[in-house]
């Protein structure tokens, strides 16, 4: 068994989703749509009111996906953490999907943000 | 006497080697036995070796940037299993997924997938000349996946390949 590791909890729109803590720079509050290297849309979909934002560093630039609701941190030892069926690697063209976190049964999203970042700016 | 049982016995093994065997009826047309379930409006089976469970869905997980035909994914007995829409991979309309939903959950190879059906019909032997190759018009539509078509009392019943489907989907996955 390995060390347990934190996950940063969000929501956006109706969906909850999680990302390593660690790739979280900052979390940030009442953000505009003026500022710069704000991502308002990813695959993750469109927030509702979209006034929270996780700042990720990507290639020496921050980055601020912009996000609904920060739910916490929560800390998660590997038996809560699921591969994704292989048949979802096989249909599923975003590498930024790497498993889910089972948290009292229901199944939430692990996302690599750094991923997600890249390749949301590439389309 | 030992000499006469030899011979009794040597005419009877000899006997007994050419007769046909119990199994030789089943051996001759042996049967299939297939899953069913109704999907577009159809019947439609797996090989019943390749279907492990039928479940009801629990709450889905929605993927992102997943094509419509992968709903999402949910836990059964703490796996979790992708769910897969066959209507929606040949185009037509979703199948409804309500708290009764069912899914067969099949398993091939690497692939394991929760595939939902308008309804399940259940095991189906049937013999296996009523079983031909899939439709010479194989180049769309569901048709493009089948392993074959058998006929049974009640009517056509479409074999899925499983690794097949699983390539079409997969084909379908990947933007232009």
């Amino acid at each position: 068994m390995s060390e347990p590791i934190e996950i940063l909890m969000y929501q956006v729109g109706a969906r909850c989703f999680a990302s390593d803590v660690h790739d979280v720079r900052a979390i940030r509050h009442g953000i505009t749509n003026r500022e710069d290297a704000l991502i308002t849309s990813s695959a993750l979909g469109d927030p509702f009111l979209g006034d929270r934002g996780l700042t990720v560093e990507l290639d020496g630039v921050e980055n601020t996906l912009v996000v609904d609701q920060v739910l916490g941190v929560r800390l998660v030892t590997d038996h809560e953490l699921q591969r994704l069926p292989a048949i979802v690697d096989a249909l599923v063209p975003s590498r930024a999907l790497v498993g889910l976190a089972v948290l009292d049964d229901a199944p939430t999203l692990l996302i690599d943000l750094p991923t997600l970042i890249r390749e949301t700016k590439r389309q | 006497m030992a000499e006469s049982e030899g011979a009794r016995g040597g005419r009877l093994a000899a006997a007994v080697a050419s007769a046909p065997g119990p199994n030789a009826q089943a051996a001759a047309a042996p049967e299939v036995t297939l899953f069913c379930l109704e999907l577009l409006g159809g019947r439609y089976a797996f090989q019943a070796s390749l279907v492990t469970e039928v479940v009801r869905l629990g709450p889905l997980t929605r993927l992102p940037s997943a094509p419509a035909f992968l709903p999402g994914v949910f836990t059964h007995r703490g796996e979790v299993l992708a769910v897969l829409d066959i209507a929606q991979l040949v185009g037509r309309e979703p199948i409804a997924i309500t708290p009764s939903t069912r899914a067969a959950i099949a398993t091939s190879g690497a692939w394991r997938v929760a595939v939902i059906a308008e309804s399940i019909e259940g095991l189906v032997t049937i013999p296996g000349r009523n079983v031909e190759g899939p439709p010479a018009n194989a180049a769309s539509g569901p048709a493009e996946f089948l392993s074959g078509v058998a006929r049974d009392h009640r009517g056509t019943i479409a074999i899925l390949e499983l690794p097949r489907l699983v390539e079409v989907a997969r084909a379908r996955s990947i933007p232009a």
